[in-house]
Parts: structure tokens; sequence; C-alpha cells
């Protein structure tokens, strides 16, 4: 099946079986091994990545239903090529520890500061519970989100 | 694990819902088998762990559903007094999201903020849901305590099945094969009526419920004019609890006994030792669940 997507803002035309994974796409033909595969079944969130806006899990996604549609991975969120608020943060603040869900925690996080760009930790923790994290137990990861959040507002400070 | 076998899958992309009931219809009638995909959050899971394809087998050729606009929207209708229409296709993440559904259904809008995680409330549907089967299912069980009435659409056209005749045994429902649940419609809660979402689990995110309890209701003059309440994972389809209903239907509130509850709540469930919980507990809980909101009623029990 053809399949025409754009992938971290490039346009890709594609070849594929339809019921590829998304997953899989990525990491293979794509070459993009930063969203990694925890369970394979839905469970973890460590393969999130953004469709159209939304985070999903990149291991339940058929590649057929992309077409037309645009998927942003954790390399996307690179800022010219370096990491972003969210990357610096996560990296500075204890947010990774092994590094396996860190991609899935930032698509979850990125999609929320996309949405609302001062939430509660509260809102953090919602956004990210989809995505389980055996290393840190979540305090550093919500840590980092928000001083991520409160760096890309410009007030300097966690909050609200 | 065949996930190697999802490379032999062919994909259908109907982009209207006619298209897609033909294509339907053309495969029951050459006896080929099919599978249907909205957002793809059971089927994937299941192909992966369905046993290899073997050499020379022919897989079912999968439906995409996710193009059909027939299959979105919320939308309020009238229908023997008002009713809101949810498209099958809607995610979890547009319904929580929905100004109708939160003011006129806000029990469904709680459960689809709880359901998985915001990964999967991205893409999972109320019409998959239910039409996976699973007995666990939490959206199901929402639909349940509403009596929500299942649209079904085929080339024959379309057909309402109120949701108590909807599921016959595990995993089996009345849907024909060249059938696709298109809608639901749902009666809309007074404004400020009393509801109950409960998932009983080992975590709040992710996890599937030892029991679940959907439940609304409207008072008037210290009795419930209209009680609605399902369980998940309490027996091998979603619990509707007609003997609770009954109970609590026909009674005044300031009358009931608790323990004519637990009666009832016992009859209307077979709950099971499994993976998850134990027979024991299950029932305990759903005891527990049932008197809690009845106390919110105003029910001493």
């Amino acid at each position: 099946m053809k399949i025409e997507l754009t992938v971290n803002g490039v346009a890709r035309t594609l070849e594929l079986p339809p019921l590829l994974r998304l997953l899989d796409v990525l990491r293979g033909p794509l070459g993009l091994t930063g969203t990694k595969e925890g369970c394979g079944e839905g469970e973890c969130g460590t393969c999130a990545v953004l469709l159209d806006g939304e985070p999903v899990n990149a291991c339940l996604v058929p590649i057929g239903q992309c077409d037309g549609r645009a998927v942003v991975t954790v390399e996307g969120l690179a800022v010219d090529g370096a990491p972003g608020a969210l990357g610096r943060a996560m990296a500075e603040h204890g947010g990774a520890q092994c590094g396996i869900c860190t991609p899935g925690m930032m698509i979850s996080a990125e999609a929320l500061l996309v949405a609302r760009p001062a939430p509660s930790a509260g809102e953090v923790r919602h956004a990210l519970g989809g995505t389980l994290c055996r290393c840190t137990g979540y305090e550093r990861i919500v840590d980092s989100v928000l001083r991520a959040a409160a760096e890309r507002r410009g007030a300097g400070e966690v909050g609200p | 694990m065949s996930v190697a076998d999802l490379a032999r899958y062919e994909l259908a992309v109907p982009r209207a819902l006619p298209e897609a009931c033909q294509l339907l219809a053309a495969r029951v009638a050459s006896g080929e088998p099919t599978l249907l995909c909205a957002g793809g959050t059971d089927l994937l899971v299941e192909l992966g762990m369905a046993p290899p394809l073997g050499a020379g087998a022919r897989p079912p050729l999968c439906v995409d559903l996710s193009r059909l606009p027939e299959l979105g929207g919320v939308e309020r209708v009238d229908r023997d007094g008002p009713r809101i229409r949810i498209g099958a296709g809607v995610s979890y993440l547009a319904l929580g999201r929905h100004a109708l559904v939160e003011g006129a259904l806000p029990l469904l809008a709680r459960m689809s903020h709880d359901i998985g995680g915001p990964t999967i409330q991205a893409r999972g549907t109320l019409g998959g849901n239910l039409a996976t089967g699973s007995p666990a299912a939490d959206g199901v069980a929402a639909l349940a305590a509403h009596d929500a009435t299942v649209v079904l659409t085929s080339v024959r056209g379309e057909r309402r099945v109120p949701f108590a005749g909807f599921q016959t045994g595990y995993k089996r429902s009345v849907r024909q094969a060249d059938e696709i649940i298109t809608a639901f419609e749902l009666e809309p809660l007074a404004p400020g009526s009393p509801w109950c979402w409960r998932k009983v689990g080992a975590r709040q995110a992710q996890a599937i419920s030892k029991v679940a309890f959907a439940a609304v209701a409207e008072l008037e003059g210290g009795r419930a004019r209209r009680f609605g309440a399902a369980m998940a994972s309490m027996a091998p389809v979603t619990a509707t609890l007609p003997a609770t209903r009954a109970l609590v239907l026909g009674t005044p509130l300031a009358g009931l006994d608790g323990e004519a509850l637990d009666r009832a709540v016992a009859a209307d469930t077979s709950p099971i030792d499994d993976i998850r919980s134990t027979r024991a507990y299950r029932a305990h809980a759903a005891r527990a669940l049932a008197r809690g909101f009845l106390r919110e009623l105003g029910a001493a029990v």
C-alpha cells in the first residue's frame, strides 16, 4: 500500500504492507530509533508519538492508517538539532535515568504543554499516566516537565 | 507473538459508510473472513498475540473504519424524546472534551478520562470497545448504565438495538457479520442528577479493572424515577443488574434494605477468580459500590 505522510515535518512516501506497526516503520525503514518498544501491547506508553498532534502508542497504529497524517517522534522535538527545554529539563533534573521511557514521557509531555502551557502537577501526572517508568518514581519526571513548562513560558520558575 | 505476520495482511480503506457496508456484504457473501479496525487498540494486540498464520494461510482482510465520516460526531437528536447521538468512531479523547458530553452525559465524560491512559484515549472508541466484547470494557459499562441504543448499519439498512438485548454471551452479540456499529443514542441525564463512575483496580491508569461500576439516577419525591447501573468484570457479559434496578426503582429510597440490595447485586452477577482478582473480592467490591451509590442517593444502606 502506498502511504504518504509527514514525519517530523518531512514529507515521506512509503510502499509498505499496511498493517505494519508504525513503531516498526519508524525504527526500521525510517531509521528513527528514538522511539522505543517496551511492552508492544499498549500498556507502557514508551513508544508514544504524536499523530496529528495527539499522543498515541506507535505499537498499536497500523501504518496504513497514517496515510495523509503527520507523525512527530522524539527526534522531532529537537530544536536546531539540540534538545529543547523539555529534553534539557529531563537531563538536568533527573527525569531521565535508564532512558527507555524518556521518549514516551517527552511526547506525552509535549502534547500536554502545547494544549496547557502552564499545567498543574496533577495535570502533568494525568498526561503521563499512560507511560510507565521503572526507575525514577515519577517525581523527577513531573518536576522536569513543570520546569520545562516554566522555561517555555519564559517565567523562569516552577509554577503555578 | 506473530507481529511478523502483520506484513501479510491487506487493508481496505473505504471513505464512506455505504462503501464499507457493500464491501462487508460482499465479503460475507463469499465467505471470506474480515476484520474491522477503528482505533486498533484491541485489534493490534490480538493480532500480535495470535498464533502464527502458517505458510500458505491467507489472513483475513482488514477494513479500516477510521475514515468513515458517518462514524464521527456528537449531536443532539430527537428520538422519542431528546437523545445524544455519539458516533461509534469518536475517540475517548474527543468524548471527554466534548461540551455536550460533559453537560448531558457526565458519567461518560468521566469514564473517557479514566480509560487506559491518554495514548489509549486518543485512539480507542466506544464502537470498538463494544465490538470487541470484553466483559471488562469500561466504555461498555457506561453505555449499559445509560441503556444506550446501539445503531447497526449494513446494506440492508439501519437497525436499533437496546443495550440490554445486544450482548448474548461472552464476546458474542446480535451484530451480524455484515453490520457495522455506527452510533449510540443516549438519554441525557437531568442537570445536577447523581451519577457514579468507579474503577476498582491495581492502579488508576492503564490497568484493567477488577470491577468497574457505572450508574446514573434521577430522583423525585424520595424515589428514583430513573436508575441505570452496570458493572464490568462481574459476569461473562457487561452486567446490566436487572434485579438491582428493579429493587431500587420499586422501593422508596428511605425504605431500601441493605441486605436486600446485596442479594440483588449477588443475583445479578457471577464473578470469577482470575489473574486480576478473586471471586470473593469482586463480590465484596460490587456490594460496596452499589451500597455507596445508594447512600449518595439518600438510602440508609
